[in-house]
């Protein structure tokens, strides 16, 4: 463990070294590329009745890394990221071809129930959005409605320390997930996603409703995350994406996945002209 | 429009026309006031003429006003702690008895003789009515006035539930409900409370079986003995000790567990020797109903008491239902002592005792009250049940497009169209379904609950649909993302957020369900029964069937005391049932 550690500080530490631009990138100790893949998907093709929302696109997502997916509005990237834990059979003009495949299995087998695999994966949405329950009653939710019967209590004041937000609601575990504030309830999402002990947590812009403070102890929880769990954030603020992933998709318009590498790469030395002009702000 | 521009180029910035708005303002106003004031107006009679207010010297009428309104009003006022709100209040009594009573003279001097109707009594209703209703919401913000009607709306509510409670024992078993408490209910609490305490999951799952083996057990065991406790006991066993229990369970949450064991224990020994030896002792209450009111209404009322006690503020407020009691003895004593001449009101004890009569001294509507409180009890369960599980496979299982798409929205049109159906067809499927085909009996609780429930249930599905589909979106698919299968978040997440809408529409469709007559009249209930029902297939009456028949009575005193005495009993009913479905909701909201 130690040993890998100071391997990566290593590794960061020449990374660090090799920015020059004003953009800061990888904040985090973390080596920008992984052994294992956690999701991969293999020519994903994703059709809203006639209209193509997702072109084509293959990507494998390393494990236990922020891997950040970015472009302009309606480019597919929440569509992509709805397609890993099947969120996407809610909507009934929604038809996937191509596989995605997690723990080694397609998750568009025939085989494979929708339900339990959301189990596997936690997601946290773009609005905060806790349940009108008790803080407690929200964090246990996942495990309750799995039958989990060992210590409930301890499961939640783990996912709150996890989520950063033990410190500020453990006098209140019985009063409503309402009444906390924007910051609050996305971090009360975020400990409710990881309290039933997910994979991956998906995040569909989940800093996008709240102001920079808020938004700032999110970033900082998201990087701590990634520890334990592989982390797909949606995001819009490219500084954002910048400070806090590991790998960086780009999606521009039409569903296509134009680049894919180490976020350092791809907003130091992007191969694709669009995706510089994307960033820099040219468009988009 | 030209109005509008040429007014635009007066004064500096030009000036915008609000002629149209303002008038419309009004006119909207007026038609909401001439609704309210033409319905006041009727109230007001049926009132004068069911407590015979019109007959009452206006000695009687001041000395409950200062007995009884004038102290109740000082303890809203104290409640609110406002210097401006009691001149206010001060003001608005002296001035509108100058007020009233000048007018009323003027207009019985210039057009005539008002009515069944005298100052005083126009004073009551115009002025002091509202001012109390006003009072009351402005002391009830205050801490003492919530706690002094929080106090006094458990008492008066226990009361209602305890009496509702042993109405419907009159027609259902109440040696049944004890086998099946007692072999299916308690077992099933005992595993559940076992299985939560020693986290021993396969006792909780257990806990729902064993309930419903226990009570098909009991269908069967019910055939096979022959000796029974008696009522007192049963009630004492089934019900007066599991809400003592529930009592102090939940004061032991807070408080602790000798105030527990006294919120809990003390009415419980209260209800227990009211039921076994009230009438033995020569008080004249007793019997196992007496025993049901006071559990009912002791435990709550304790349980506040303590926390009230326990909180420690406003604890002033309690003493407002002996301010109240006392308020009433003093006036009649103070009646008794001088001869102060007493109306003979309609709604008395007699009225809500005894069976019809052809002397409107004696007739009563007890009958017709039994009948009617079964009535709603089956409708209500009834409608709630079917609408909410129709709404939810609806609104949460059904597709939105495709063949099923295309079912679901024809199935939607015909509840939307079958909400308009006149009650009388209703009436007619009661008759032709229930009655004739079923064989279910004519003019039976169960005939007419069956026919009244589908009448309500397009009402009780529509207004469940809308509650249901104002739920946020978000919360299902933060629940469906949890990995929640529909049923789990239709559960946990959609019916408890939507409940308190669910419980709204189901009240107002019970109202209308509490008020028909028509569908009756065509299953053939009866319009005067002189015994309460003893079974579900037993022929009864309805509160407003009963009035309808004596409405056209030929004697005078039917069709004004008698009938505007039921009219004031059934809304007192329909009020009371809202207000505790209200204050449900009430609680439901809070507590999301």
């Amino acid at each position: 463990m130690s040993n890998t550690e100071t391997e990566r500080e290593a590794e960061s530490d020449a990374a660090d070294s090799l920015i020059t631009t004003d953009v800061e990138t990888g904040s985090n100790d973390r080596t920008a590329t992984s052994d294992r893949t956690a999701v991969a998907t293999r020519d994903l093709n994703v059709f809203y009745g006639d209209e193509q929302a997702i072109d084509d696109v293959s990507m494998e997502i390393p494990e236990k890394r922020v891997t950040a997916l970015i472009g302009p509005s309606g480019c597919g990237k929440s569509t992509f990221l709805r397609c890993i834990n099947r969120m996407n059979d809610m909507i009934d003009v929604c038809r996937v071809e191509g596989d995605v495949e997690f723990g080694g299995k397609n998750v568009y087998d025939d085989d494979v129930d929708p339900v339990a695999l959301r189990r596997k994966i936690g997601m946290v949405f773009q609005k905060p959005n806790p349940f009108p329950k008790s803080i407690r009653d929200n964090v246990a939710y996942g495990l309750k409605i799995q039958g989990y019967d060992g210590d409930i209590d301890e499961r939640v004041e783990d996912a709150l320390k996890g989520a950063a937000l033990w410190d500020e609601v453990k006098g209140q575990l019985d009063s409503s997930g309402l009444d906390l504030s924007g910051g609050q309830q996305q971090r009360l999402c975020i400990a409710r996603a990881i309290a039933a002990d997910p994979e991956v947590v998906l995040m569909d812009e989940p800093t996008s409703a709240l102001d920079p403070v808020a938004a700032s102890k999110i970033e900082d929880l998201i990087d701590d995350l990634a520890e334990q769990y592989t982390v797909i954030i949606v995001t819009h603020n490219m500084q954002q994406a910048a400070r806090i992933s590991d790998r960086t998709a780009v999606f521009l318009t039409g569903g296509r996945l134009v680049e894919y590498d180490d976020t350092t790469k791809i907003f130091e030395d992007p191969e694709e002209q669009r995706v510089e002009d994307y960033i820099t702000g040219k468009f988009g | 429009m030209a109005t509008d521009t040429e007014n635009a180029r007066v004064g500096e910035f030009g000036e915008v026309s609000r002629v149209r708005g303002i008038v419309f303002e009004y006119l909207s106003l007026g038609a909401s006031v001439l609704g309210i004031f033409a319905l006041a107006v009727l109230l007001i009679y049926v009132t004068i003429d069911a407590f015979d207010l019109a007959g009452a010297s206006p000695l009687w009428l001041l000395t409950y006003f200062l007995t009884l309104v004038v102290p109740f009003l000082g303890f809203c006022l104290y409640s609110a702690r406002d210097r401006a709100l009691t001149r206010r209040a001060v003001a608005v009594a002296g001035g509108g008895l100058v007020a009233v009573a000048g007018a009323f003279t003027l207009i019985e001097t210039v057009i005539g003789q008002v009515p069944r109707l005298n100052w005083q009594l126009t004073y009551l209703f115009v002025v002091i009515i509202p001012l109390t209703g006003y009072l009351v919401y402005m002391g009830a913000r205050g801490r003492p006035g919530s706690v002094g009607f929080g106090l006094v709306g458990r008492l008066i509510g226990g009361t209602a539930i305890g009496l509702a409670f042993s109405v419907l024992f009159l027609v259902f078993d109440e040696r049944l409900w004890f086998l099946a408490y007692t072999l299916g209910i308690v077992p099933a609490l005992l595993a559940y409370a076992y299985g939560r305490r020693r986290d021993a999951s396969a006792a909780v799952t257990a806990a729902l079986p064993i309930s419903i083996l226990g009570v098909l057990l009991a269908v069967f065991v019910r055939e096979a003995l022959r000796t029974y406790p008696t009522t007192t006991f049963i009630y004492l066993w089934t019900l007066a000790v599991p809400i003592a229990a529930a009592g102090a369970l939940a004061v032991n949450a807070r408080g602790s567990r000798t105030a527990a064991l006294a919120a809990g224990g003390v009415p419980l020994a209260l209800a227990a020797a009211v039921g076994l030896f009230g009438r033995a002792a020569g008080l004249g209450v007793g019997g196992p109903n007496a025993l049901l009111v006071v559990a009912v209404t002791g435990v709550p009322a304790a349980a506040y008491l303590q926390r009230v006690v326990d909180v420690g503020e406003g604890v002033t407020g309690l003493a407002l239902p002996v301010l109240l009691v006392a308020g009433a003895l003093a006036g009649a004593l103070v009646v008794e002592t001088f001869g102060i001449p007493t109306p003979n009101s309609w709604v008395s004890e007699t009225f809500l005792t005894e069976a019809p009569s052809r002397n409107a001294r004696e007739a009563g509507l007890y009958p017709a009250i039994v009948g009617s409180v079964i009535i709603i009890a089956m409708v209500a369960l009834l409608s709630f049940v079917l609408g909410v599980a129709t709404s939810v496979f609806l609104e949460e299982y059904t597709a939105d497009t495709g063949l099923v798409g295309a079912l679901t929205r024809l199935l939607q049109i015909n509840i939307a169209n079958l909400a308009a159906v006149p009650s009388v067809v209703y009436g007619l499927l009661g008759l032709g379904l229930f009655a004739n085909l079923l064989g279910l009996g004519f003019g039976t609780a169960v005939t007419v609950s069956l026919t009244l429930s589908l009448l309500i249930l397009p009402i009780t599905i529509i207004s469940a649909q809308e509650a249901i589909r104002s739920v946020p979106d978000d919360l299902r698919r933060g629940s469906d993302a949890m990995g929640a299968t529909r049923w789990q978040t239709t559960k946990n997440v959609v019916l408890p957020e939507a409940f308190p809408g669910i419980l709204t529409g189901t009240i107002l469709a019970l109202g209308r369900a509490i008020g028909e007559t028509a569908p009756l009249i065509m299953v053939g209930a009866a319009t005067t029964v002189f015994s309460a029902p003893s079974s579900l297939f037993s022929k009864f009456s309805a509160m407003p069937m009963q009035i309808y028949a004596w409405a056209n009575f030929p004697q005078a005193e039917f069709r004004y005391g008698v009938v505007a005495a039921g009219v004031i009993t059934l809304l007192i009913i329909l009020i009371g049932m809202n207000g505790t479905a209200i204050l449900l909701r009430n609680r439901a909201e809070r507590g999301s």
